[in-house]
C-alpha cells in the first residue's frame, strides 16, 4: 500500500484494481505454511496417541481374561477335588467335610468370577452351572444330613450318589467347556496382537503418504502458478495476481510482492517508453524544423512583397498573396500538430484501431524523415484487415521507430516497405517493415531488442526504440520478429492479435470492469 | 544600357519562384523560374544563366546535382544555393563543390538581392550592385 499513491489518480481502472485484488488477498484467513507443517505433525502424534490406547486397553482386557481363566482354572480343580473326595467317600467311607470346604470354594470363586463370566458365557450356560452346582450342593447338604448314619435306606443312599454324579460330571463338564471357551479368545486376542504391529505399519505409511502428498501438492502449486507467473511478466504481461485459494499464506505474500513489483515494472515501462518517446521526438524535431521552414520561407517572403510594392499592386494580386500567406499559415499549423499529436504525454487507452490509419499516421510524422533520406515509401495495406485493439499512439510510436530504424539503414534511393496484412498465427495481422538497406550482422541479431544496445554514434540513438518498441507490442499480446541479410536489408515483422469481430466497443468505454463505486485511495 | 543580369530560380516550393520573380525584376534581372529540377536542368543544358539560385532538398534531384551539372556546363555561373535547418552540412559540401554562397531558409527578399549583388559585382555587372544597394536603403 505504500506505492499506493504514486500511481496517481488519473490510471483509475488499473490502480482500483489493483486495490481490490490486494484486499482480495487480504481478506482471506491466514493459514501459514508452517501452522500446516504443524497441523501435518500433530496429526501423526495424534494417530499415534490413538494406536497406543487402543493397545493399552487391548493389553488391559487381556490381562483381565487371563485373570478368569485363572479363577476358571481354580473353579474347575475346587469341583474335580471335590469330586474325588466324594469318590473316597462311597469308596472307602472318608468323611464328608474335605467335600463341603472344596464345594464352599467353588461357589466363592464361581459368584467372585460372575460377572466377568457374563461377559463370555450366555445366560443360560450360566444358569446351568448355577442349577447343576446347586443340585449338587442340595445332594451334599442330604448326604451330610440324612445318609451318615449306617442305617439309611439304600435305595435313598442310591439316589443321592447318582445325583451327586450327574451334578458333578455336569459341572466339571460346564467348567471345562467354560475355560476352553476363554482360552479360545485369549489366543485370539493374542493373534490380534500378533497383527496389530503389522497393520499400524501400513496405516501409518498410508496415513504420511497422504499427509505428505497433501502438503507438497500446497508447496508445489503455489510454487508453479508463480513460476508461470515469472514467465508472464518476462512476456510483458503485467496483469496482477488474483487469490486462487480460500486462505492467505506465505505465497499469497509472495504473490503481493510480485504484483507490487509488476506494478513497479508497469511504471517503469511507462517512463521507458515516454523517455524514448521525447528521444524520437528529438529525431522528428529536426526533420519537422526543416520541413516547417518550406511554409515559413513562402510566409517571409510573401509579406515582405506585399510589403515592399503594396502600392503598385493590384487588388486581386494582393488578394492572392493574402491566400498564400494563409494556406502557408495551415500547412505550418497542420506539420506542429502532427507533432505535438505525438508528443503528447497522454494515459493508455484501448481502443478499436484500423493498422491502415496508424501507418498512415507514422508515415505521416516520419515524412520529413522519409523526404531528408531520399528513401523511396511503399506503404501496402491488405484489404478487409481486421481491426486491432490498442493504444494508437504507443502504436504509431512502434512504427515510427521501426520507420526510423529502416530510413536510417537505406541509403539514398533505397527503398522501404511497409505491409500490412493477415499473420500467419491464427487471428493475428502483422506489418512488415522491409528495407534494402545495410542489414544487421549476425553477432548484432541476438542483442538489438536490449535496452541501451545501439550501433548509431553517440548522441544519435538512445538504444531504447526497439527495446520500448518491443516492450510496447508484448503489451498488446503481440511479438516482433526480425530477419536481416547483411548487404541486403532487414525486415521488422510486427505480429498483433486481431480483435474479435464481435465487440460491443461505445466510444470511450473500454471493456466493461466491474467498479466498485470510484472511491478515493483507501489507505495511506 | 547594359545587358541584364540573366537569373534562373529553382525551388519546388511554386510561391518561392512567384515572389521572387517581380522581387528580382525589380532591381533589372531576367528571371526564370522553375518549381522541378529535371525542366530547369533541361533549360539550363541549352542556355547559359549569370546567377542560379536553387534549393538543396528537392525530390528526385537534388540542388548538390544540379550545381555539378551548371558548373560543369557554365564555369563561370554563379550559383547561389537555398538551404533549410537540416541541410546546412549538404550546403557547407556544395560550398566546397564552388556554389558561391548559400542562404538559409526562411529569408527575406532583400537578403537574396544582397547575395545577388554581391555575385553580380564578382561577375563585374556594377550597375546591378548599384541598383540593388540603391534600391535596398
Amino acid at each position: 500500500m505504500a506505492t499506493e499513491h504514486d500511481e496517481g489518480v488519473p490510471a483509475a481502472p488499473a490502480a482500483l484494481d489493483a486495490v481490490s485484488v490486494e484486499r482480495a488477498f487480504w481478506d482471506r484467513p491466514s493459514i501459514g505454511i508452517r501452522a500446516r507443517l504443524v497441523l501435518g505433525f500433530l496429526s501423526f502424534v495424534g494417530f499415534a496417541v490413538v494406536v497406543i490406547i487402543g493397545a493399552w486397553v487391548l493389553l488391559a482386557r487381556l490381562e483381565d481374561r487371563l485373570r478368569f481363566l485363572e479363577a476358571v482354572d481354580r473353579y474347575t480343580m475346587e469341583i474335580q477335588q471335590t469330586r474325588r473326595f466324594e469318590k473316597n467317600y462311597f469308596l472307602h467311607g472318608a468323611n464328608l467335610q474335605d467335600m463341603q470346604d472344596h464345594l464352599a470354594e467353588a461357589r466363592r470363586l464361581l459368584v467372585a468370577a460372575e460377572p466377568d463370566a457374563a461377559k463370555v458365557l450366555t445366560a443360560t450356560e450360566l444358569g446351568r452351572m448355577r442349577r447343576h452346582l446347586d443340585g449338587y450342593e442340595s445332594a451334599l447338604a442330604r448326604l451330610v444330613a440324612g445318609a451318615a448314619g449306617p442305617g439309611a435306606a439304600p435305595a435313598e443312599r442310591s439316589a443321592i450318589e447318582a445325583a451327586l454324579r450327574d451334578n458333578g460330571s455336569q459341572m466339571v463338564a460346564v467348567a471345562l467347556e467354560l475355560a476352553d471357551k476363554e482360552r479360545a479368545s485369549v489366543n485370539r486376542t493374542l493373534a490380534l496382537f500378533k497383527r496389530l504391529p503389522v497393520v499400524f505399519l501400513v496405516l501409518l505409511l498410508a496415513f504420511s503418504v497422504i499427509v505428505a502428498d497433501v502438503l507438497a501438492r500446497q508447496m508445489v502449486r503455489p510454487l508453479g502458478r508463480l513460476m508461470k507467473t515469472t514467465e508472464r511478466i518476462a512476456g510483458g504481461d503485467f496483469t496482477p495476481l488474483t487469490p486462487s485459494r480460500w486462505y492467505r499464506d506465505e505465497f499469497s505474500n509472495l504473490g503481493l510482492a510480485l504484483n507490487t513489483m509488476m506494478r513497479e515494472l508497469a511504471h517503469r515501462q511507462e517512463v521507458l517508453v515516454q523517455s524514448h518517446k521525447l528521444s524520437a521526438i528529438g529525431t522528428l524535431t529536426a526533420g519537422v524544423a526543416h520541413e516547417l521552414n518550406n511554409p515559413m520561407n513562402n510566409i517571409t517572403l510573401t509579406a515582405e512583397m506585399l510589403r515592399e510594392d503594396y502600392a503598385t499592386l493590384s487588388d486581386a494580386q494582393r488578394l492572392e498573396m493574402v491566400e498564400d500567406l494563409v494556406t502557408q499559415v495551415a500547412r505550418a499549423q497542420r506539420i506542429v500538430r502532427n507533432l505535438l499529436d505525438f508528443a503528447r504525454e497522454s494515459e493508455i487507452t484501448t481502443e478499436r484501431l484500423d493498422l491502415g490509419d496508424v501507418l498512415r499516421a507514422a508515415t505521416g510524422l516520419a515524412a520529413n524523415q522519409i523526404k531528408l533520406s531520399g528513401a523511396k515509401i511503399a506503404v501496402e495495406v491488405a484489404e478487409n484487415l481486421p481491426a486491432i485493439h490498442g493504444d494508437r499512439q504507443a502504436l504509431s510510436q512502434v512504427f515510427v521507430n521501426l520507420l526510423i530504424n529502416a530510413l536510417d539503414a537505406v541509403r539514398k534511393g533505397g527503398r522501404v516497405t511497409i505491409t500490412a496484412g493477415p499473420a500467419r498465427e491464427a487471428a493475428c495481422v502483422q506489418v512488415v517493415i522491409a528495407d534494402d538497406g545495410c542489414g544487421i550482422p549476425a553477432h548484432v541479431l541476438p542483442k538489438i531488442f536490449d535496452p541501451f544496445f545501439t550501433t548509431k554514434s553517440k548522441g544519435k540513438g538512445t538504444g531504447l526504440g526497439l527495446s520500448v518498441s518491443l516492450g510496447i507490442v508484448r503489451q498488446h499480446g503481440g511479438d516482433i520478429r526480425v530477419e536481416s541479410e547483411p548487404g541486403h536489408g532487414s525486415s521488422f515483422t510486427v505480429v498483433l492479435p486481431a480483435a474479435m469481430v464481435p465487440r460491443v466497443d461505445p466510444a470511450g468505454s473500454g471493456p466493461p470492469t466491474p467498479t466498485p463505486a470510484s472511491r478515493p485511495v483507501p489507505r495511506a | 544600357m547594359e545587358r541584364r543580369l540573366q537569373v534562373l530560380v529553382l525551388d519546388d516550393e511554386p510561391i518561392v519562384g512567384k515572389r521572387l520573380q517581380p522581387a528580382l525584376a525589380k532591381v533589372g534581372c531576367d528571371v526564370e523560374v522553375f518549381d522541378a529540377p529535371r525542366p530547369a536542368l533541361e533549360r539550363l543544358a541549352a542556355t547559359r544563366f549569370d546567377i542560379v539560385v536553387t534549393d538543396i532538398r528537392m525530390d528526385d534531384i537534388d540542388g548538390i546535382e544540379v550545381l555539378e551539372k551548371v558548373l560543369e556546363r557554365w564555369p563561370d555561373t554563379r550559383v547561389i544555393m537555398i538551404t533549410g535547418y537540416a541541410t546546412v552540412e549538404l550546403a557547407r559540401e556544395a560550398m566546397a563543390k564552388g556554389a558561391f554562397d548559400f542562404i538559409a531558409k526562411p529569408f527575406k527578399p532583400q537578403e537574396l538581392r544582397d547575395v545577388i549583388a554581391k555575385a553580380a559585382e564578382a561577375l563585374g555587372f556594377a550597375g546591378i550592385a548599384h541598383a540593388v544597394v540603391g534600391e535596398s536603403s
